[in-house]
């Protein structure tokens, strides 16, 4: 079909469409330098035996286990169901434990006195916390005049040694 | 011949298994095995890689939905099987994939099997230095003498791409020739 108006020459029906076709089979007859043969050879009877040797190998194939066998999701559902019973079990156990805010401070006092713990000031004051004690602790909470005259009275036998009357 | 449609629908029967599936061994494996040897060189992992395609076929054959023709998607697990067999292979002697085909072709001298003259061991040297998918496509169209449109649809690839293709391997291989 001749396209351009100005050209008068024109080309054979499909042409162009074989074109492609014809150059590589042309091009393919210059294979000359290449030999034809690969010189590859097979054992004899080699195709022959194949189908025996193909089987022997079929029979000893490991038969394949599916990896998510319907037993397998079946154990691993019972385990995650084990697990989370398990842990909702834990929390409201845990949920359920008492601390030590839980207690009485009379029940705190009366184990305090019933229990001699051979504890001297020095070693009491070892074991309690004394990093939230402020100075202003004290000077809120003065000793009274009475606590101060019994613990006096009961701890000092000779009042002489205090010797107040010097200090004062 | 027994009708491709046939064959793989027996293949999926359970009592005709058997017997189709002797067919379909009797029908490719010695075109299986030339397309596999052209890869591996050697007898003994033809044999092996040709054992293992037809064991992959029979333990894939459910899988077979028929968008291709059955001998395109046989003969495209022989080629892979056989390229991973050299991948494989290379990986374990801790060497490329070159060096390693390089060195099957220099063990033919030696191989019992082959029995080429000097131009054809050089030949197959000149057809170690080409890309793997050239050399694919002049084993396919020069010694296994199949149609381009087979190879198109082995490869997936287009027959004018496989021409041109096939064009430059031939050349690179005249010149490796001429040259040695």
């Amino acid at each position: 079909m001749n396209k351009n108006q100005k050209n008068p020459f024109n080309t054979p029906k499909g042409y162009f469409d074989s074109f492609e076709g014809k150059l590589m089979d042309k091009l393919s007859k210059t294979e000359s330098t290449i030999p034809k043969g690969s010189g590859f050879k097979v054992p004899d009877n080699y195709f022959e035996k194949f189908n025996d040797h193909l089987n022997g190998r079929l029979e000893n194939e490991p038969k394949v286990i599916p990896l998510f066998s319907i037993k397998k999701i079946i154990a691993v559902a019972a385990s995650i169901a084990a697990i989370v019973f398990i842990s909702l079990e834990y929390d409201q156990y845990a949920s359920n434990k008492l601390s030590f805010s839980d207690l009485a401070n009379t029940d705190i006092e009366a184990y305090f006195e019933n229990n001699d713990f051979e504890l001297s000031p020095y070693e009491i004051t070892e074991v309690l916390p004394v990093t939230n004690t402020e100075y202003s602790d004290f000077l809120n909470s003065p000793i009274q005049s009475n606590n101060l005259l019994d613990y006096l009275n009961e701890n000092v036998s000779d009042f002489d040694e205090i010797n107040i009357e010097d200090n004062e | 011949m027994i009708e491709e449609e046939t064959l793989v629908l027996e293949l999926k029967t359970k009592d005709k298994q058997a017997q189709a599936f002797e067919v379909l061994v009797n029908t490719y494996k010695e075109r299986l095995y030339w397309q596999i040897r052209g890869i591996v060189l050697s007898h003994d992992d033809a044999d092996d890689v040709l054992q293992n395609t037809f064991i992959k076929v029979y333990n894939n054959i459910n899988g077979f939905k028929g968008d291709s023709k059955l001998f395109s998607w046989i003969y495209r697990i022989a080629t892979n099987e056989a390229l991973n067999f050299i991948k494989q292979r290379a990986k374990l002697q801790g060497i490329s994939d070159t060096d390693y085909q390089d060195k099957l072709v220099s063990n033919l001298e030696a191989d019992v099997y082959f029995e080429g003259d000097e131009i054809q061991l050089q030949l197959q040297k000149a057809i170690a230095t080409l890309p793997e998918k050239q050399k694919l496509i002049f084993n396919m169209k020069y010694f296994q003498e199949l149609k381009y449109e087979e190879i198109s649809e082995i490869l997936n690839t287009s027959v004018g791409g496989l021409k041109a293709s096939y064009h430059l391997a031939v050349k690179k291989l005249e010149r490796y020739l001429k040259e040695d």
